[in-house]
């Protein structure tokens, strides 16, 4: 009887705990909440925030199949902050809004350039938020962004925002770019913020090429030279000065960044024929080894060396090609070894002297040379990098073209 | 409540579950604020010298076989000591429980029950220390026995699941806020190994009380070894972490771990496993609780305390108004709290108790 008693007090004390360790069915079930999937930032009248919300139905995803598009509801609201805009829209729709799927996060260009620091802090503030969440500065207004932001090859939106991003392993012209990673950005002293730049495809030619570059590598958001049905694109960075934008890089200033911050597997480039004028060969490049970033200070300016190395294959075949020739893929080499320089530099000079934004985290290489906190400090890195010289060196060996070698 | 004796490996994990406890809500905090970038230099520095604590107490200890603090302290100075002493580690044990409840719950609450009362978030835990009590000293040993491998391979895994996100270069400046704070003023953080006090009760639990010493120094090694994949995952992860307070640091170094996108999330599943170490945490604090009070009031049976002691940590634990006092407690008063009564008072009433023996047997 004891050990009845006993195993009884056991089963309901048991059952207790279970329920009460258990988040409420009630309030929770697919019923009662409205899943977010993106929201958007603009600005409002009178100083207020346009906060769009792009939702999806759980329900017609479940009922729609994997060959159709699940459907997806933008609603927009006015409010004084994101949280109230979360409230009324908690009243619209009389569901609970939950944010613990939102993928997405976009401000528009006009409202990042005011400053989104208190606006990263509330998000970060949210429990629901993720850290994961893609951060997008559109350069038209957020919600005509989200709104044509469609998926075409994927039949939910949800896996489509998680996935977008994924081509930057191996294009390189935009940045996998978080809302943690931007947070975390935002705060470090030795650092800065940046993120995906977004748009709609206009299809308005951009002339805007030097001698070095061609027409590709130029694009950015808003200016690319794809056509076709007006979708959303990301191509490109948005650059900030602690919570404020400051600036853009367009797709080779992008590529310059992510080979610096060894964030890419592999990117194809064309470099100017060594041997025909005029003429640009297709390489494609993987990094040898992660690029060697070295600080020191000259007479109180930063002095950063940067040291990148590549190996890359030959995409690029014409009937007079001969990549058998030690020669010719040296020139090859120098050619890409030139050409890289010259757009690592740029790039760096552009976001130090131009932007005043560390957005490669230099400055963390840096810590190593002071030995205290209050040290780093007196000493101000935000304030002196913009006087930094770099010192930019690129090894790129060209090995081979791919499947034919001789012409 | 007969069976009470407890094998050496098991009184290690009893000791390192103290250790471990704090750690999962602000203690690696608390160490950045106090050491910043020099933090983990400051923890092996601090770790060497909580090792050669140990070993003291296990010397001290050496000469009084299987007896606790309380019964040293009673052959020190008669029963005046012995209720002082144990009054005042009875204090520490149910202070310390509640306010590391509450802060826990606080965070429970917050990312899992906003809409819940901080005290129904509460009461579960109690409820476990009703159903515990009731239970032998040693199942709850064995159930710690259980549950601290878990709680040990979710800190491992999650330090290498963020190690792709680690930034080494926020080790530096390698002195933090300078020499005096990382060695001098810095030694006060050997209050993160608090669970030396355990050290204090065992003795009369353990089935073999040689190993002793094995016991001593493999729980300082290992919860040292702890302390320093916790604070390096949240030093070398974000610098956020240094910079803002987070309810949970640990909680929210969990949400970065991604494996592609089906393995995402993790955090409720490190959430579930916290939440039994923090019972487990419960569970020795009031035991050593109530048999201190059995000690000193000369009770024959701990039974009727079994409620008496959990309701107690609840109530305490509701005291704070709101988290900027568990946090004020936690940060600036609960260190000074460990490092009084633990390594000066403790230590104190070791050294004398053997000065008294020695003189005892010259005089012999």
């Amino acid at each position: 009887m004891k050990h009845l008693l006993k195993v009884f007090s056991f089963v309901v004390i048991f059952v207790i705990l279970t329920v009460s360790f258990s988040s409420s069915y009630t309030r929770l079930n697919l019923d009662n909440i409205a899943v977010v999937v993106a929201i958007g930032i603009d600005k409002g009248e009178n100083n207020k925030l346009k906060v769009s919300f792009q939702f999806t139905n759980p329900s017609s995803v479940s009922e729609s199949g994997s060959s159709e598009t699940a459907p997806t509801i933008l609603k927009s609201v006015t409010a004084s902050s994101i949280s109230s805009a979360i409230n009324l829209m908690n009243s619209h729709l009389g569901k609970e809004l939950t944010l613990a799927h939102c993928k997405l996060l976009v401000f528009s260009e006009e409202i990042a350039k005011e400053g989104i620091s208190d606006d990263i802090y509330t998000l970060m503030n949210d429990a629901q938020t993720r850290p994961s969440c893609n951060i997008v500065i559109s350069k038209c207004t957020a919600e005509y962004y989200i709104d044509n932001s469609k998926p075409f090859l994927e039949s939910l939106i949800s896996k489509y925002y998680e996935l977008f991003i994924s081509s930057n392993q191996f294009t390189g012209y935009t940045a996998n770019a978080t809302l943690g990673r931007f947070f975390d950005n935002m705060i470090c002293q030795s650092c800065d913020p940046y993120a995906i730049l977004g748009g709609i495809n206009l299809q308005i030619p951009s002339d805007s090429e030097n001698s070095f570059s061609n027409k590709e590598s130029t694009d950015m958001s808003n200016s690319s030279s794809l056509t076709g049905e007006t979708i959303s694109e990301n191509v490109g960075l948005a650059v900030f000065r602690e919570g404020t934008l400051v600036g853009e890089l367009n797709a080779i200033e992008t590529l310059a960044f992510m080979c610096i911050n060894n964030d890419i597997k592999g990117f194809l480039i064309s470099v100017p024929s060594p041997h025909v004028e005029n003429q640009n060969i297709d390489v494609y490049l993987t990094p040898a080894r992660n690029s060697k970033i070295d600080v020191s200070f000259i007479n109180g300016s930063p002095y950063i060396k940067v040291d990148c190395k590549f190996c890359a294959q030959i995409y690029s075949m014409t009937n007079d090609s001969n990549y058998l020739d030690n020669n010719v893929l040296s020139q090859i080499s120098e050619s890409c070894n030139r050409y890289l320089k010259h757009v690592f530099t740029e790039y760096l000079y552009k976001t130090s002297k131009e932007y005043k934004s560390d957005i490669n985290a230099i400055g963390k290489t840096s810590l190593k040379l002071f030995s205290t906190i209050s040290q780093y400090e007196n000493y101000g890195w935000r304030e002196h990098y913009q006087d930094s010289f770099f010192d930019v060196s690129v090894d790129v060996n060209v090995k081979s073209s791919t499947l034919l070698s001789d012409s | 409540m007969t069976d009470t004796k407890i094998t050496s490996k098991e009184a290690i994990m009893l000791v390192v579950t103290i250790f471990v406890s704090h750690t999962i809500v602000t203690l690696p905090q608390n160490l950045l604020s106090n050491t910043k970038s020099a933090t983990l230099i400051n923890l092996l520095y601090v770790g060497i010298i909580a090792i050669l604590l140990a070993y003291v107490i296990y010397r001290l200890l050496k000469n009084f076989a299987s007896l606790d603090i309380v019964d040293i302290s009673q052959y020190l100075g008669g029963n005046i000591l012995k209720n002082i002493i144990g009054g005042i580690f009875i204090t520490y044990f149910i202070v310390s429980s509640s306010n590391l409840l509450r802060e826990f719950c606080e965070g429970l609450h917050v990312a899992f029950f906003p809409m819940t009362s901080i005290q129904f978030v509460l009461i579960p835990f109690i409820l476990v220390l009703f159903l515990t009590n009731s239970l032998s000293f040693s199942s709850n040993v064995k159930t710690i026995a259980i549950i601290f491998p878990i709680v040990l391979i979710s800190i491992v895994f999650l330090f290498f699941g963020n190690f792709q996100n680690f930034s080494f270069e926020r080790m530096f400046p390698i002195l933090g806020k300078g020499f005096y704070d990382t060695f001098i003023t810095g030694i006060g953080n050997i209050f993160a190994f608090s669970g030396i006090s355990c050290l204090y009760f065992i003795p009369p639990y353990l089935k073999e009380p040689n190993k002793m010493k094995q016991i001593a120094l493999s729980s300082v090694i290992i919860g040292l070894l702890y302390f320093l994949f916790c604070t390096a995952t949240i030093l070398l992860l974000f610098s956020f972490f240094v910079d803002v307070d987070e309810v949970l640091p640990l909680y929210s170094a969990a949400s970065y771990i991604e494996f592609g996108i089906f393995f995402q999330r993790l955090e409720s599943f490190f959430m579930l496993i916290w939440i039994l170490e923090i019972g487990c945490y419960l569970i020795v604090t009031n035991r050593f609780s109530i048999s201190i009070f059995q000690k000193i009031t000369n009770l024959k049976f701990q039974k009727p305390l079994a409620m008496i002691f959990p309701l107690l940590i609840l109530g305490i634990s509701l005291l704070p108004k709101n988290y900027s006092i568990i946090r004020f407690l936690e940060s600036n008063i609960y260190s000074y709290f460990i490092i009084a009564i633990i390594f000066v008072l403790g230590i104190a009433i070791l050294l004398l108790a053997n000065l008294k023996k020695r003189k005892e047997g010259k005089v012999r």
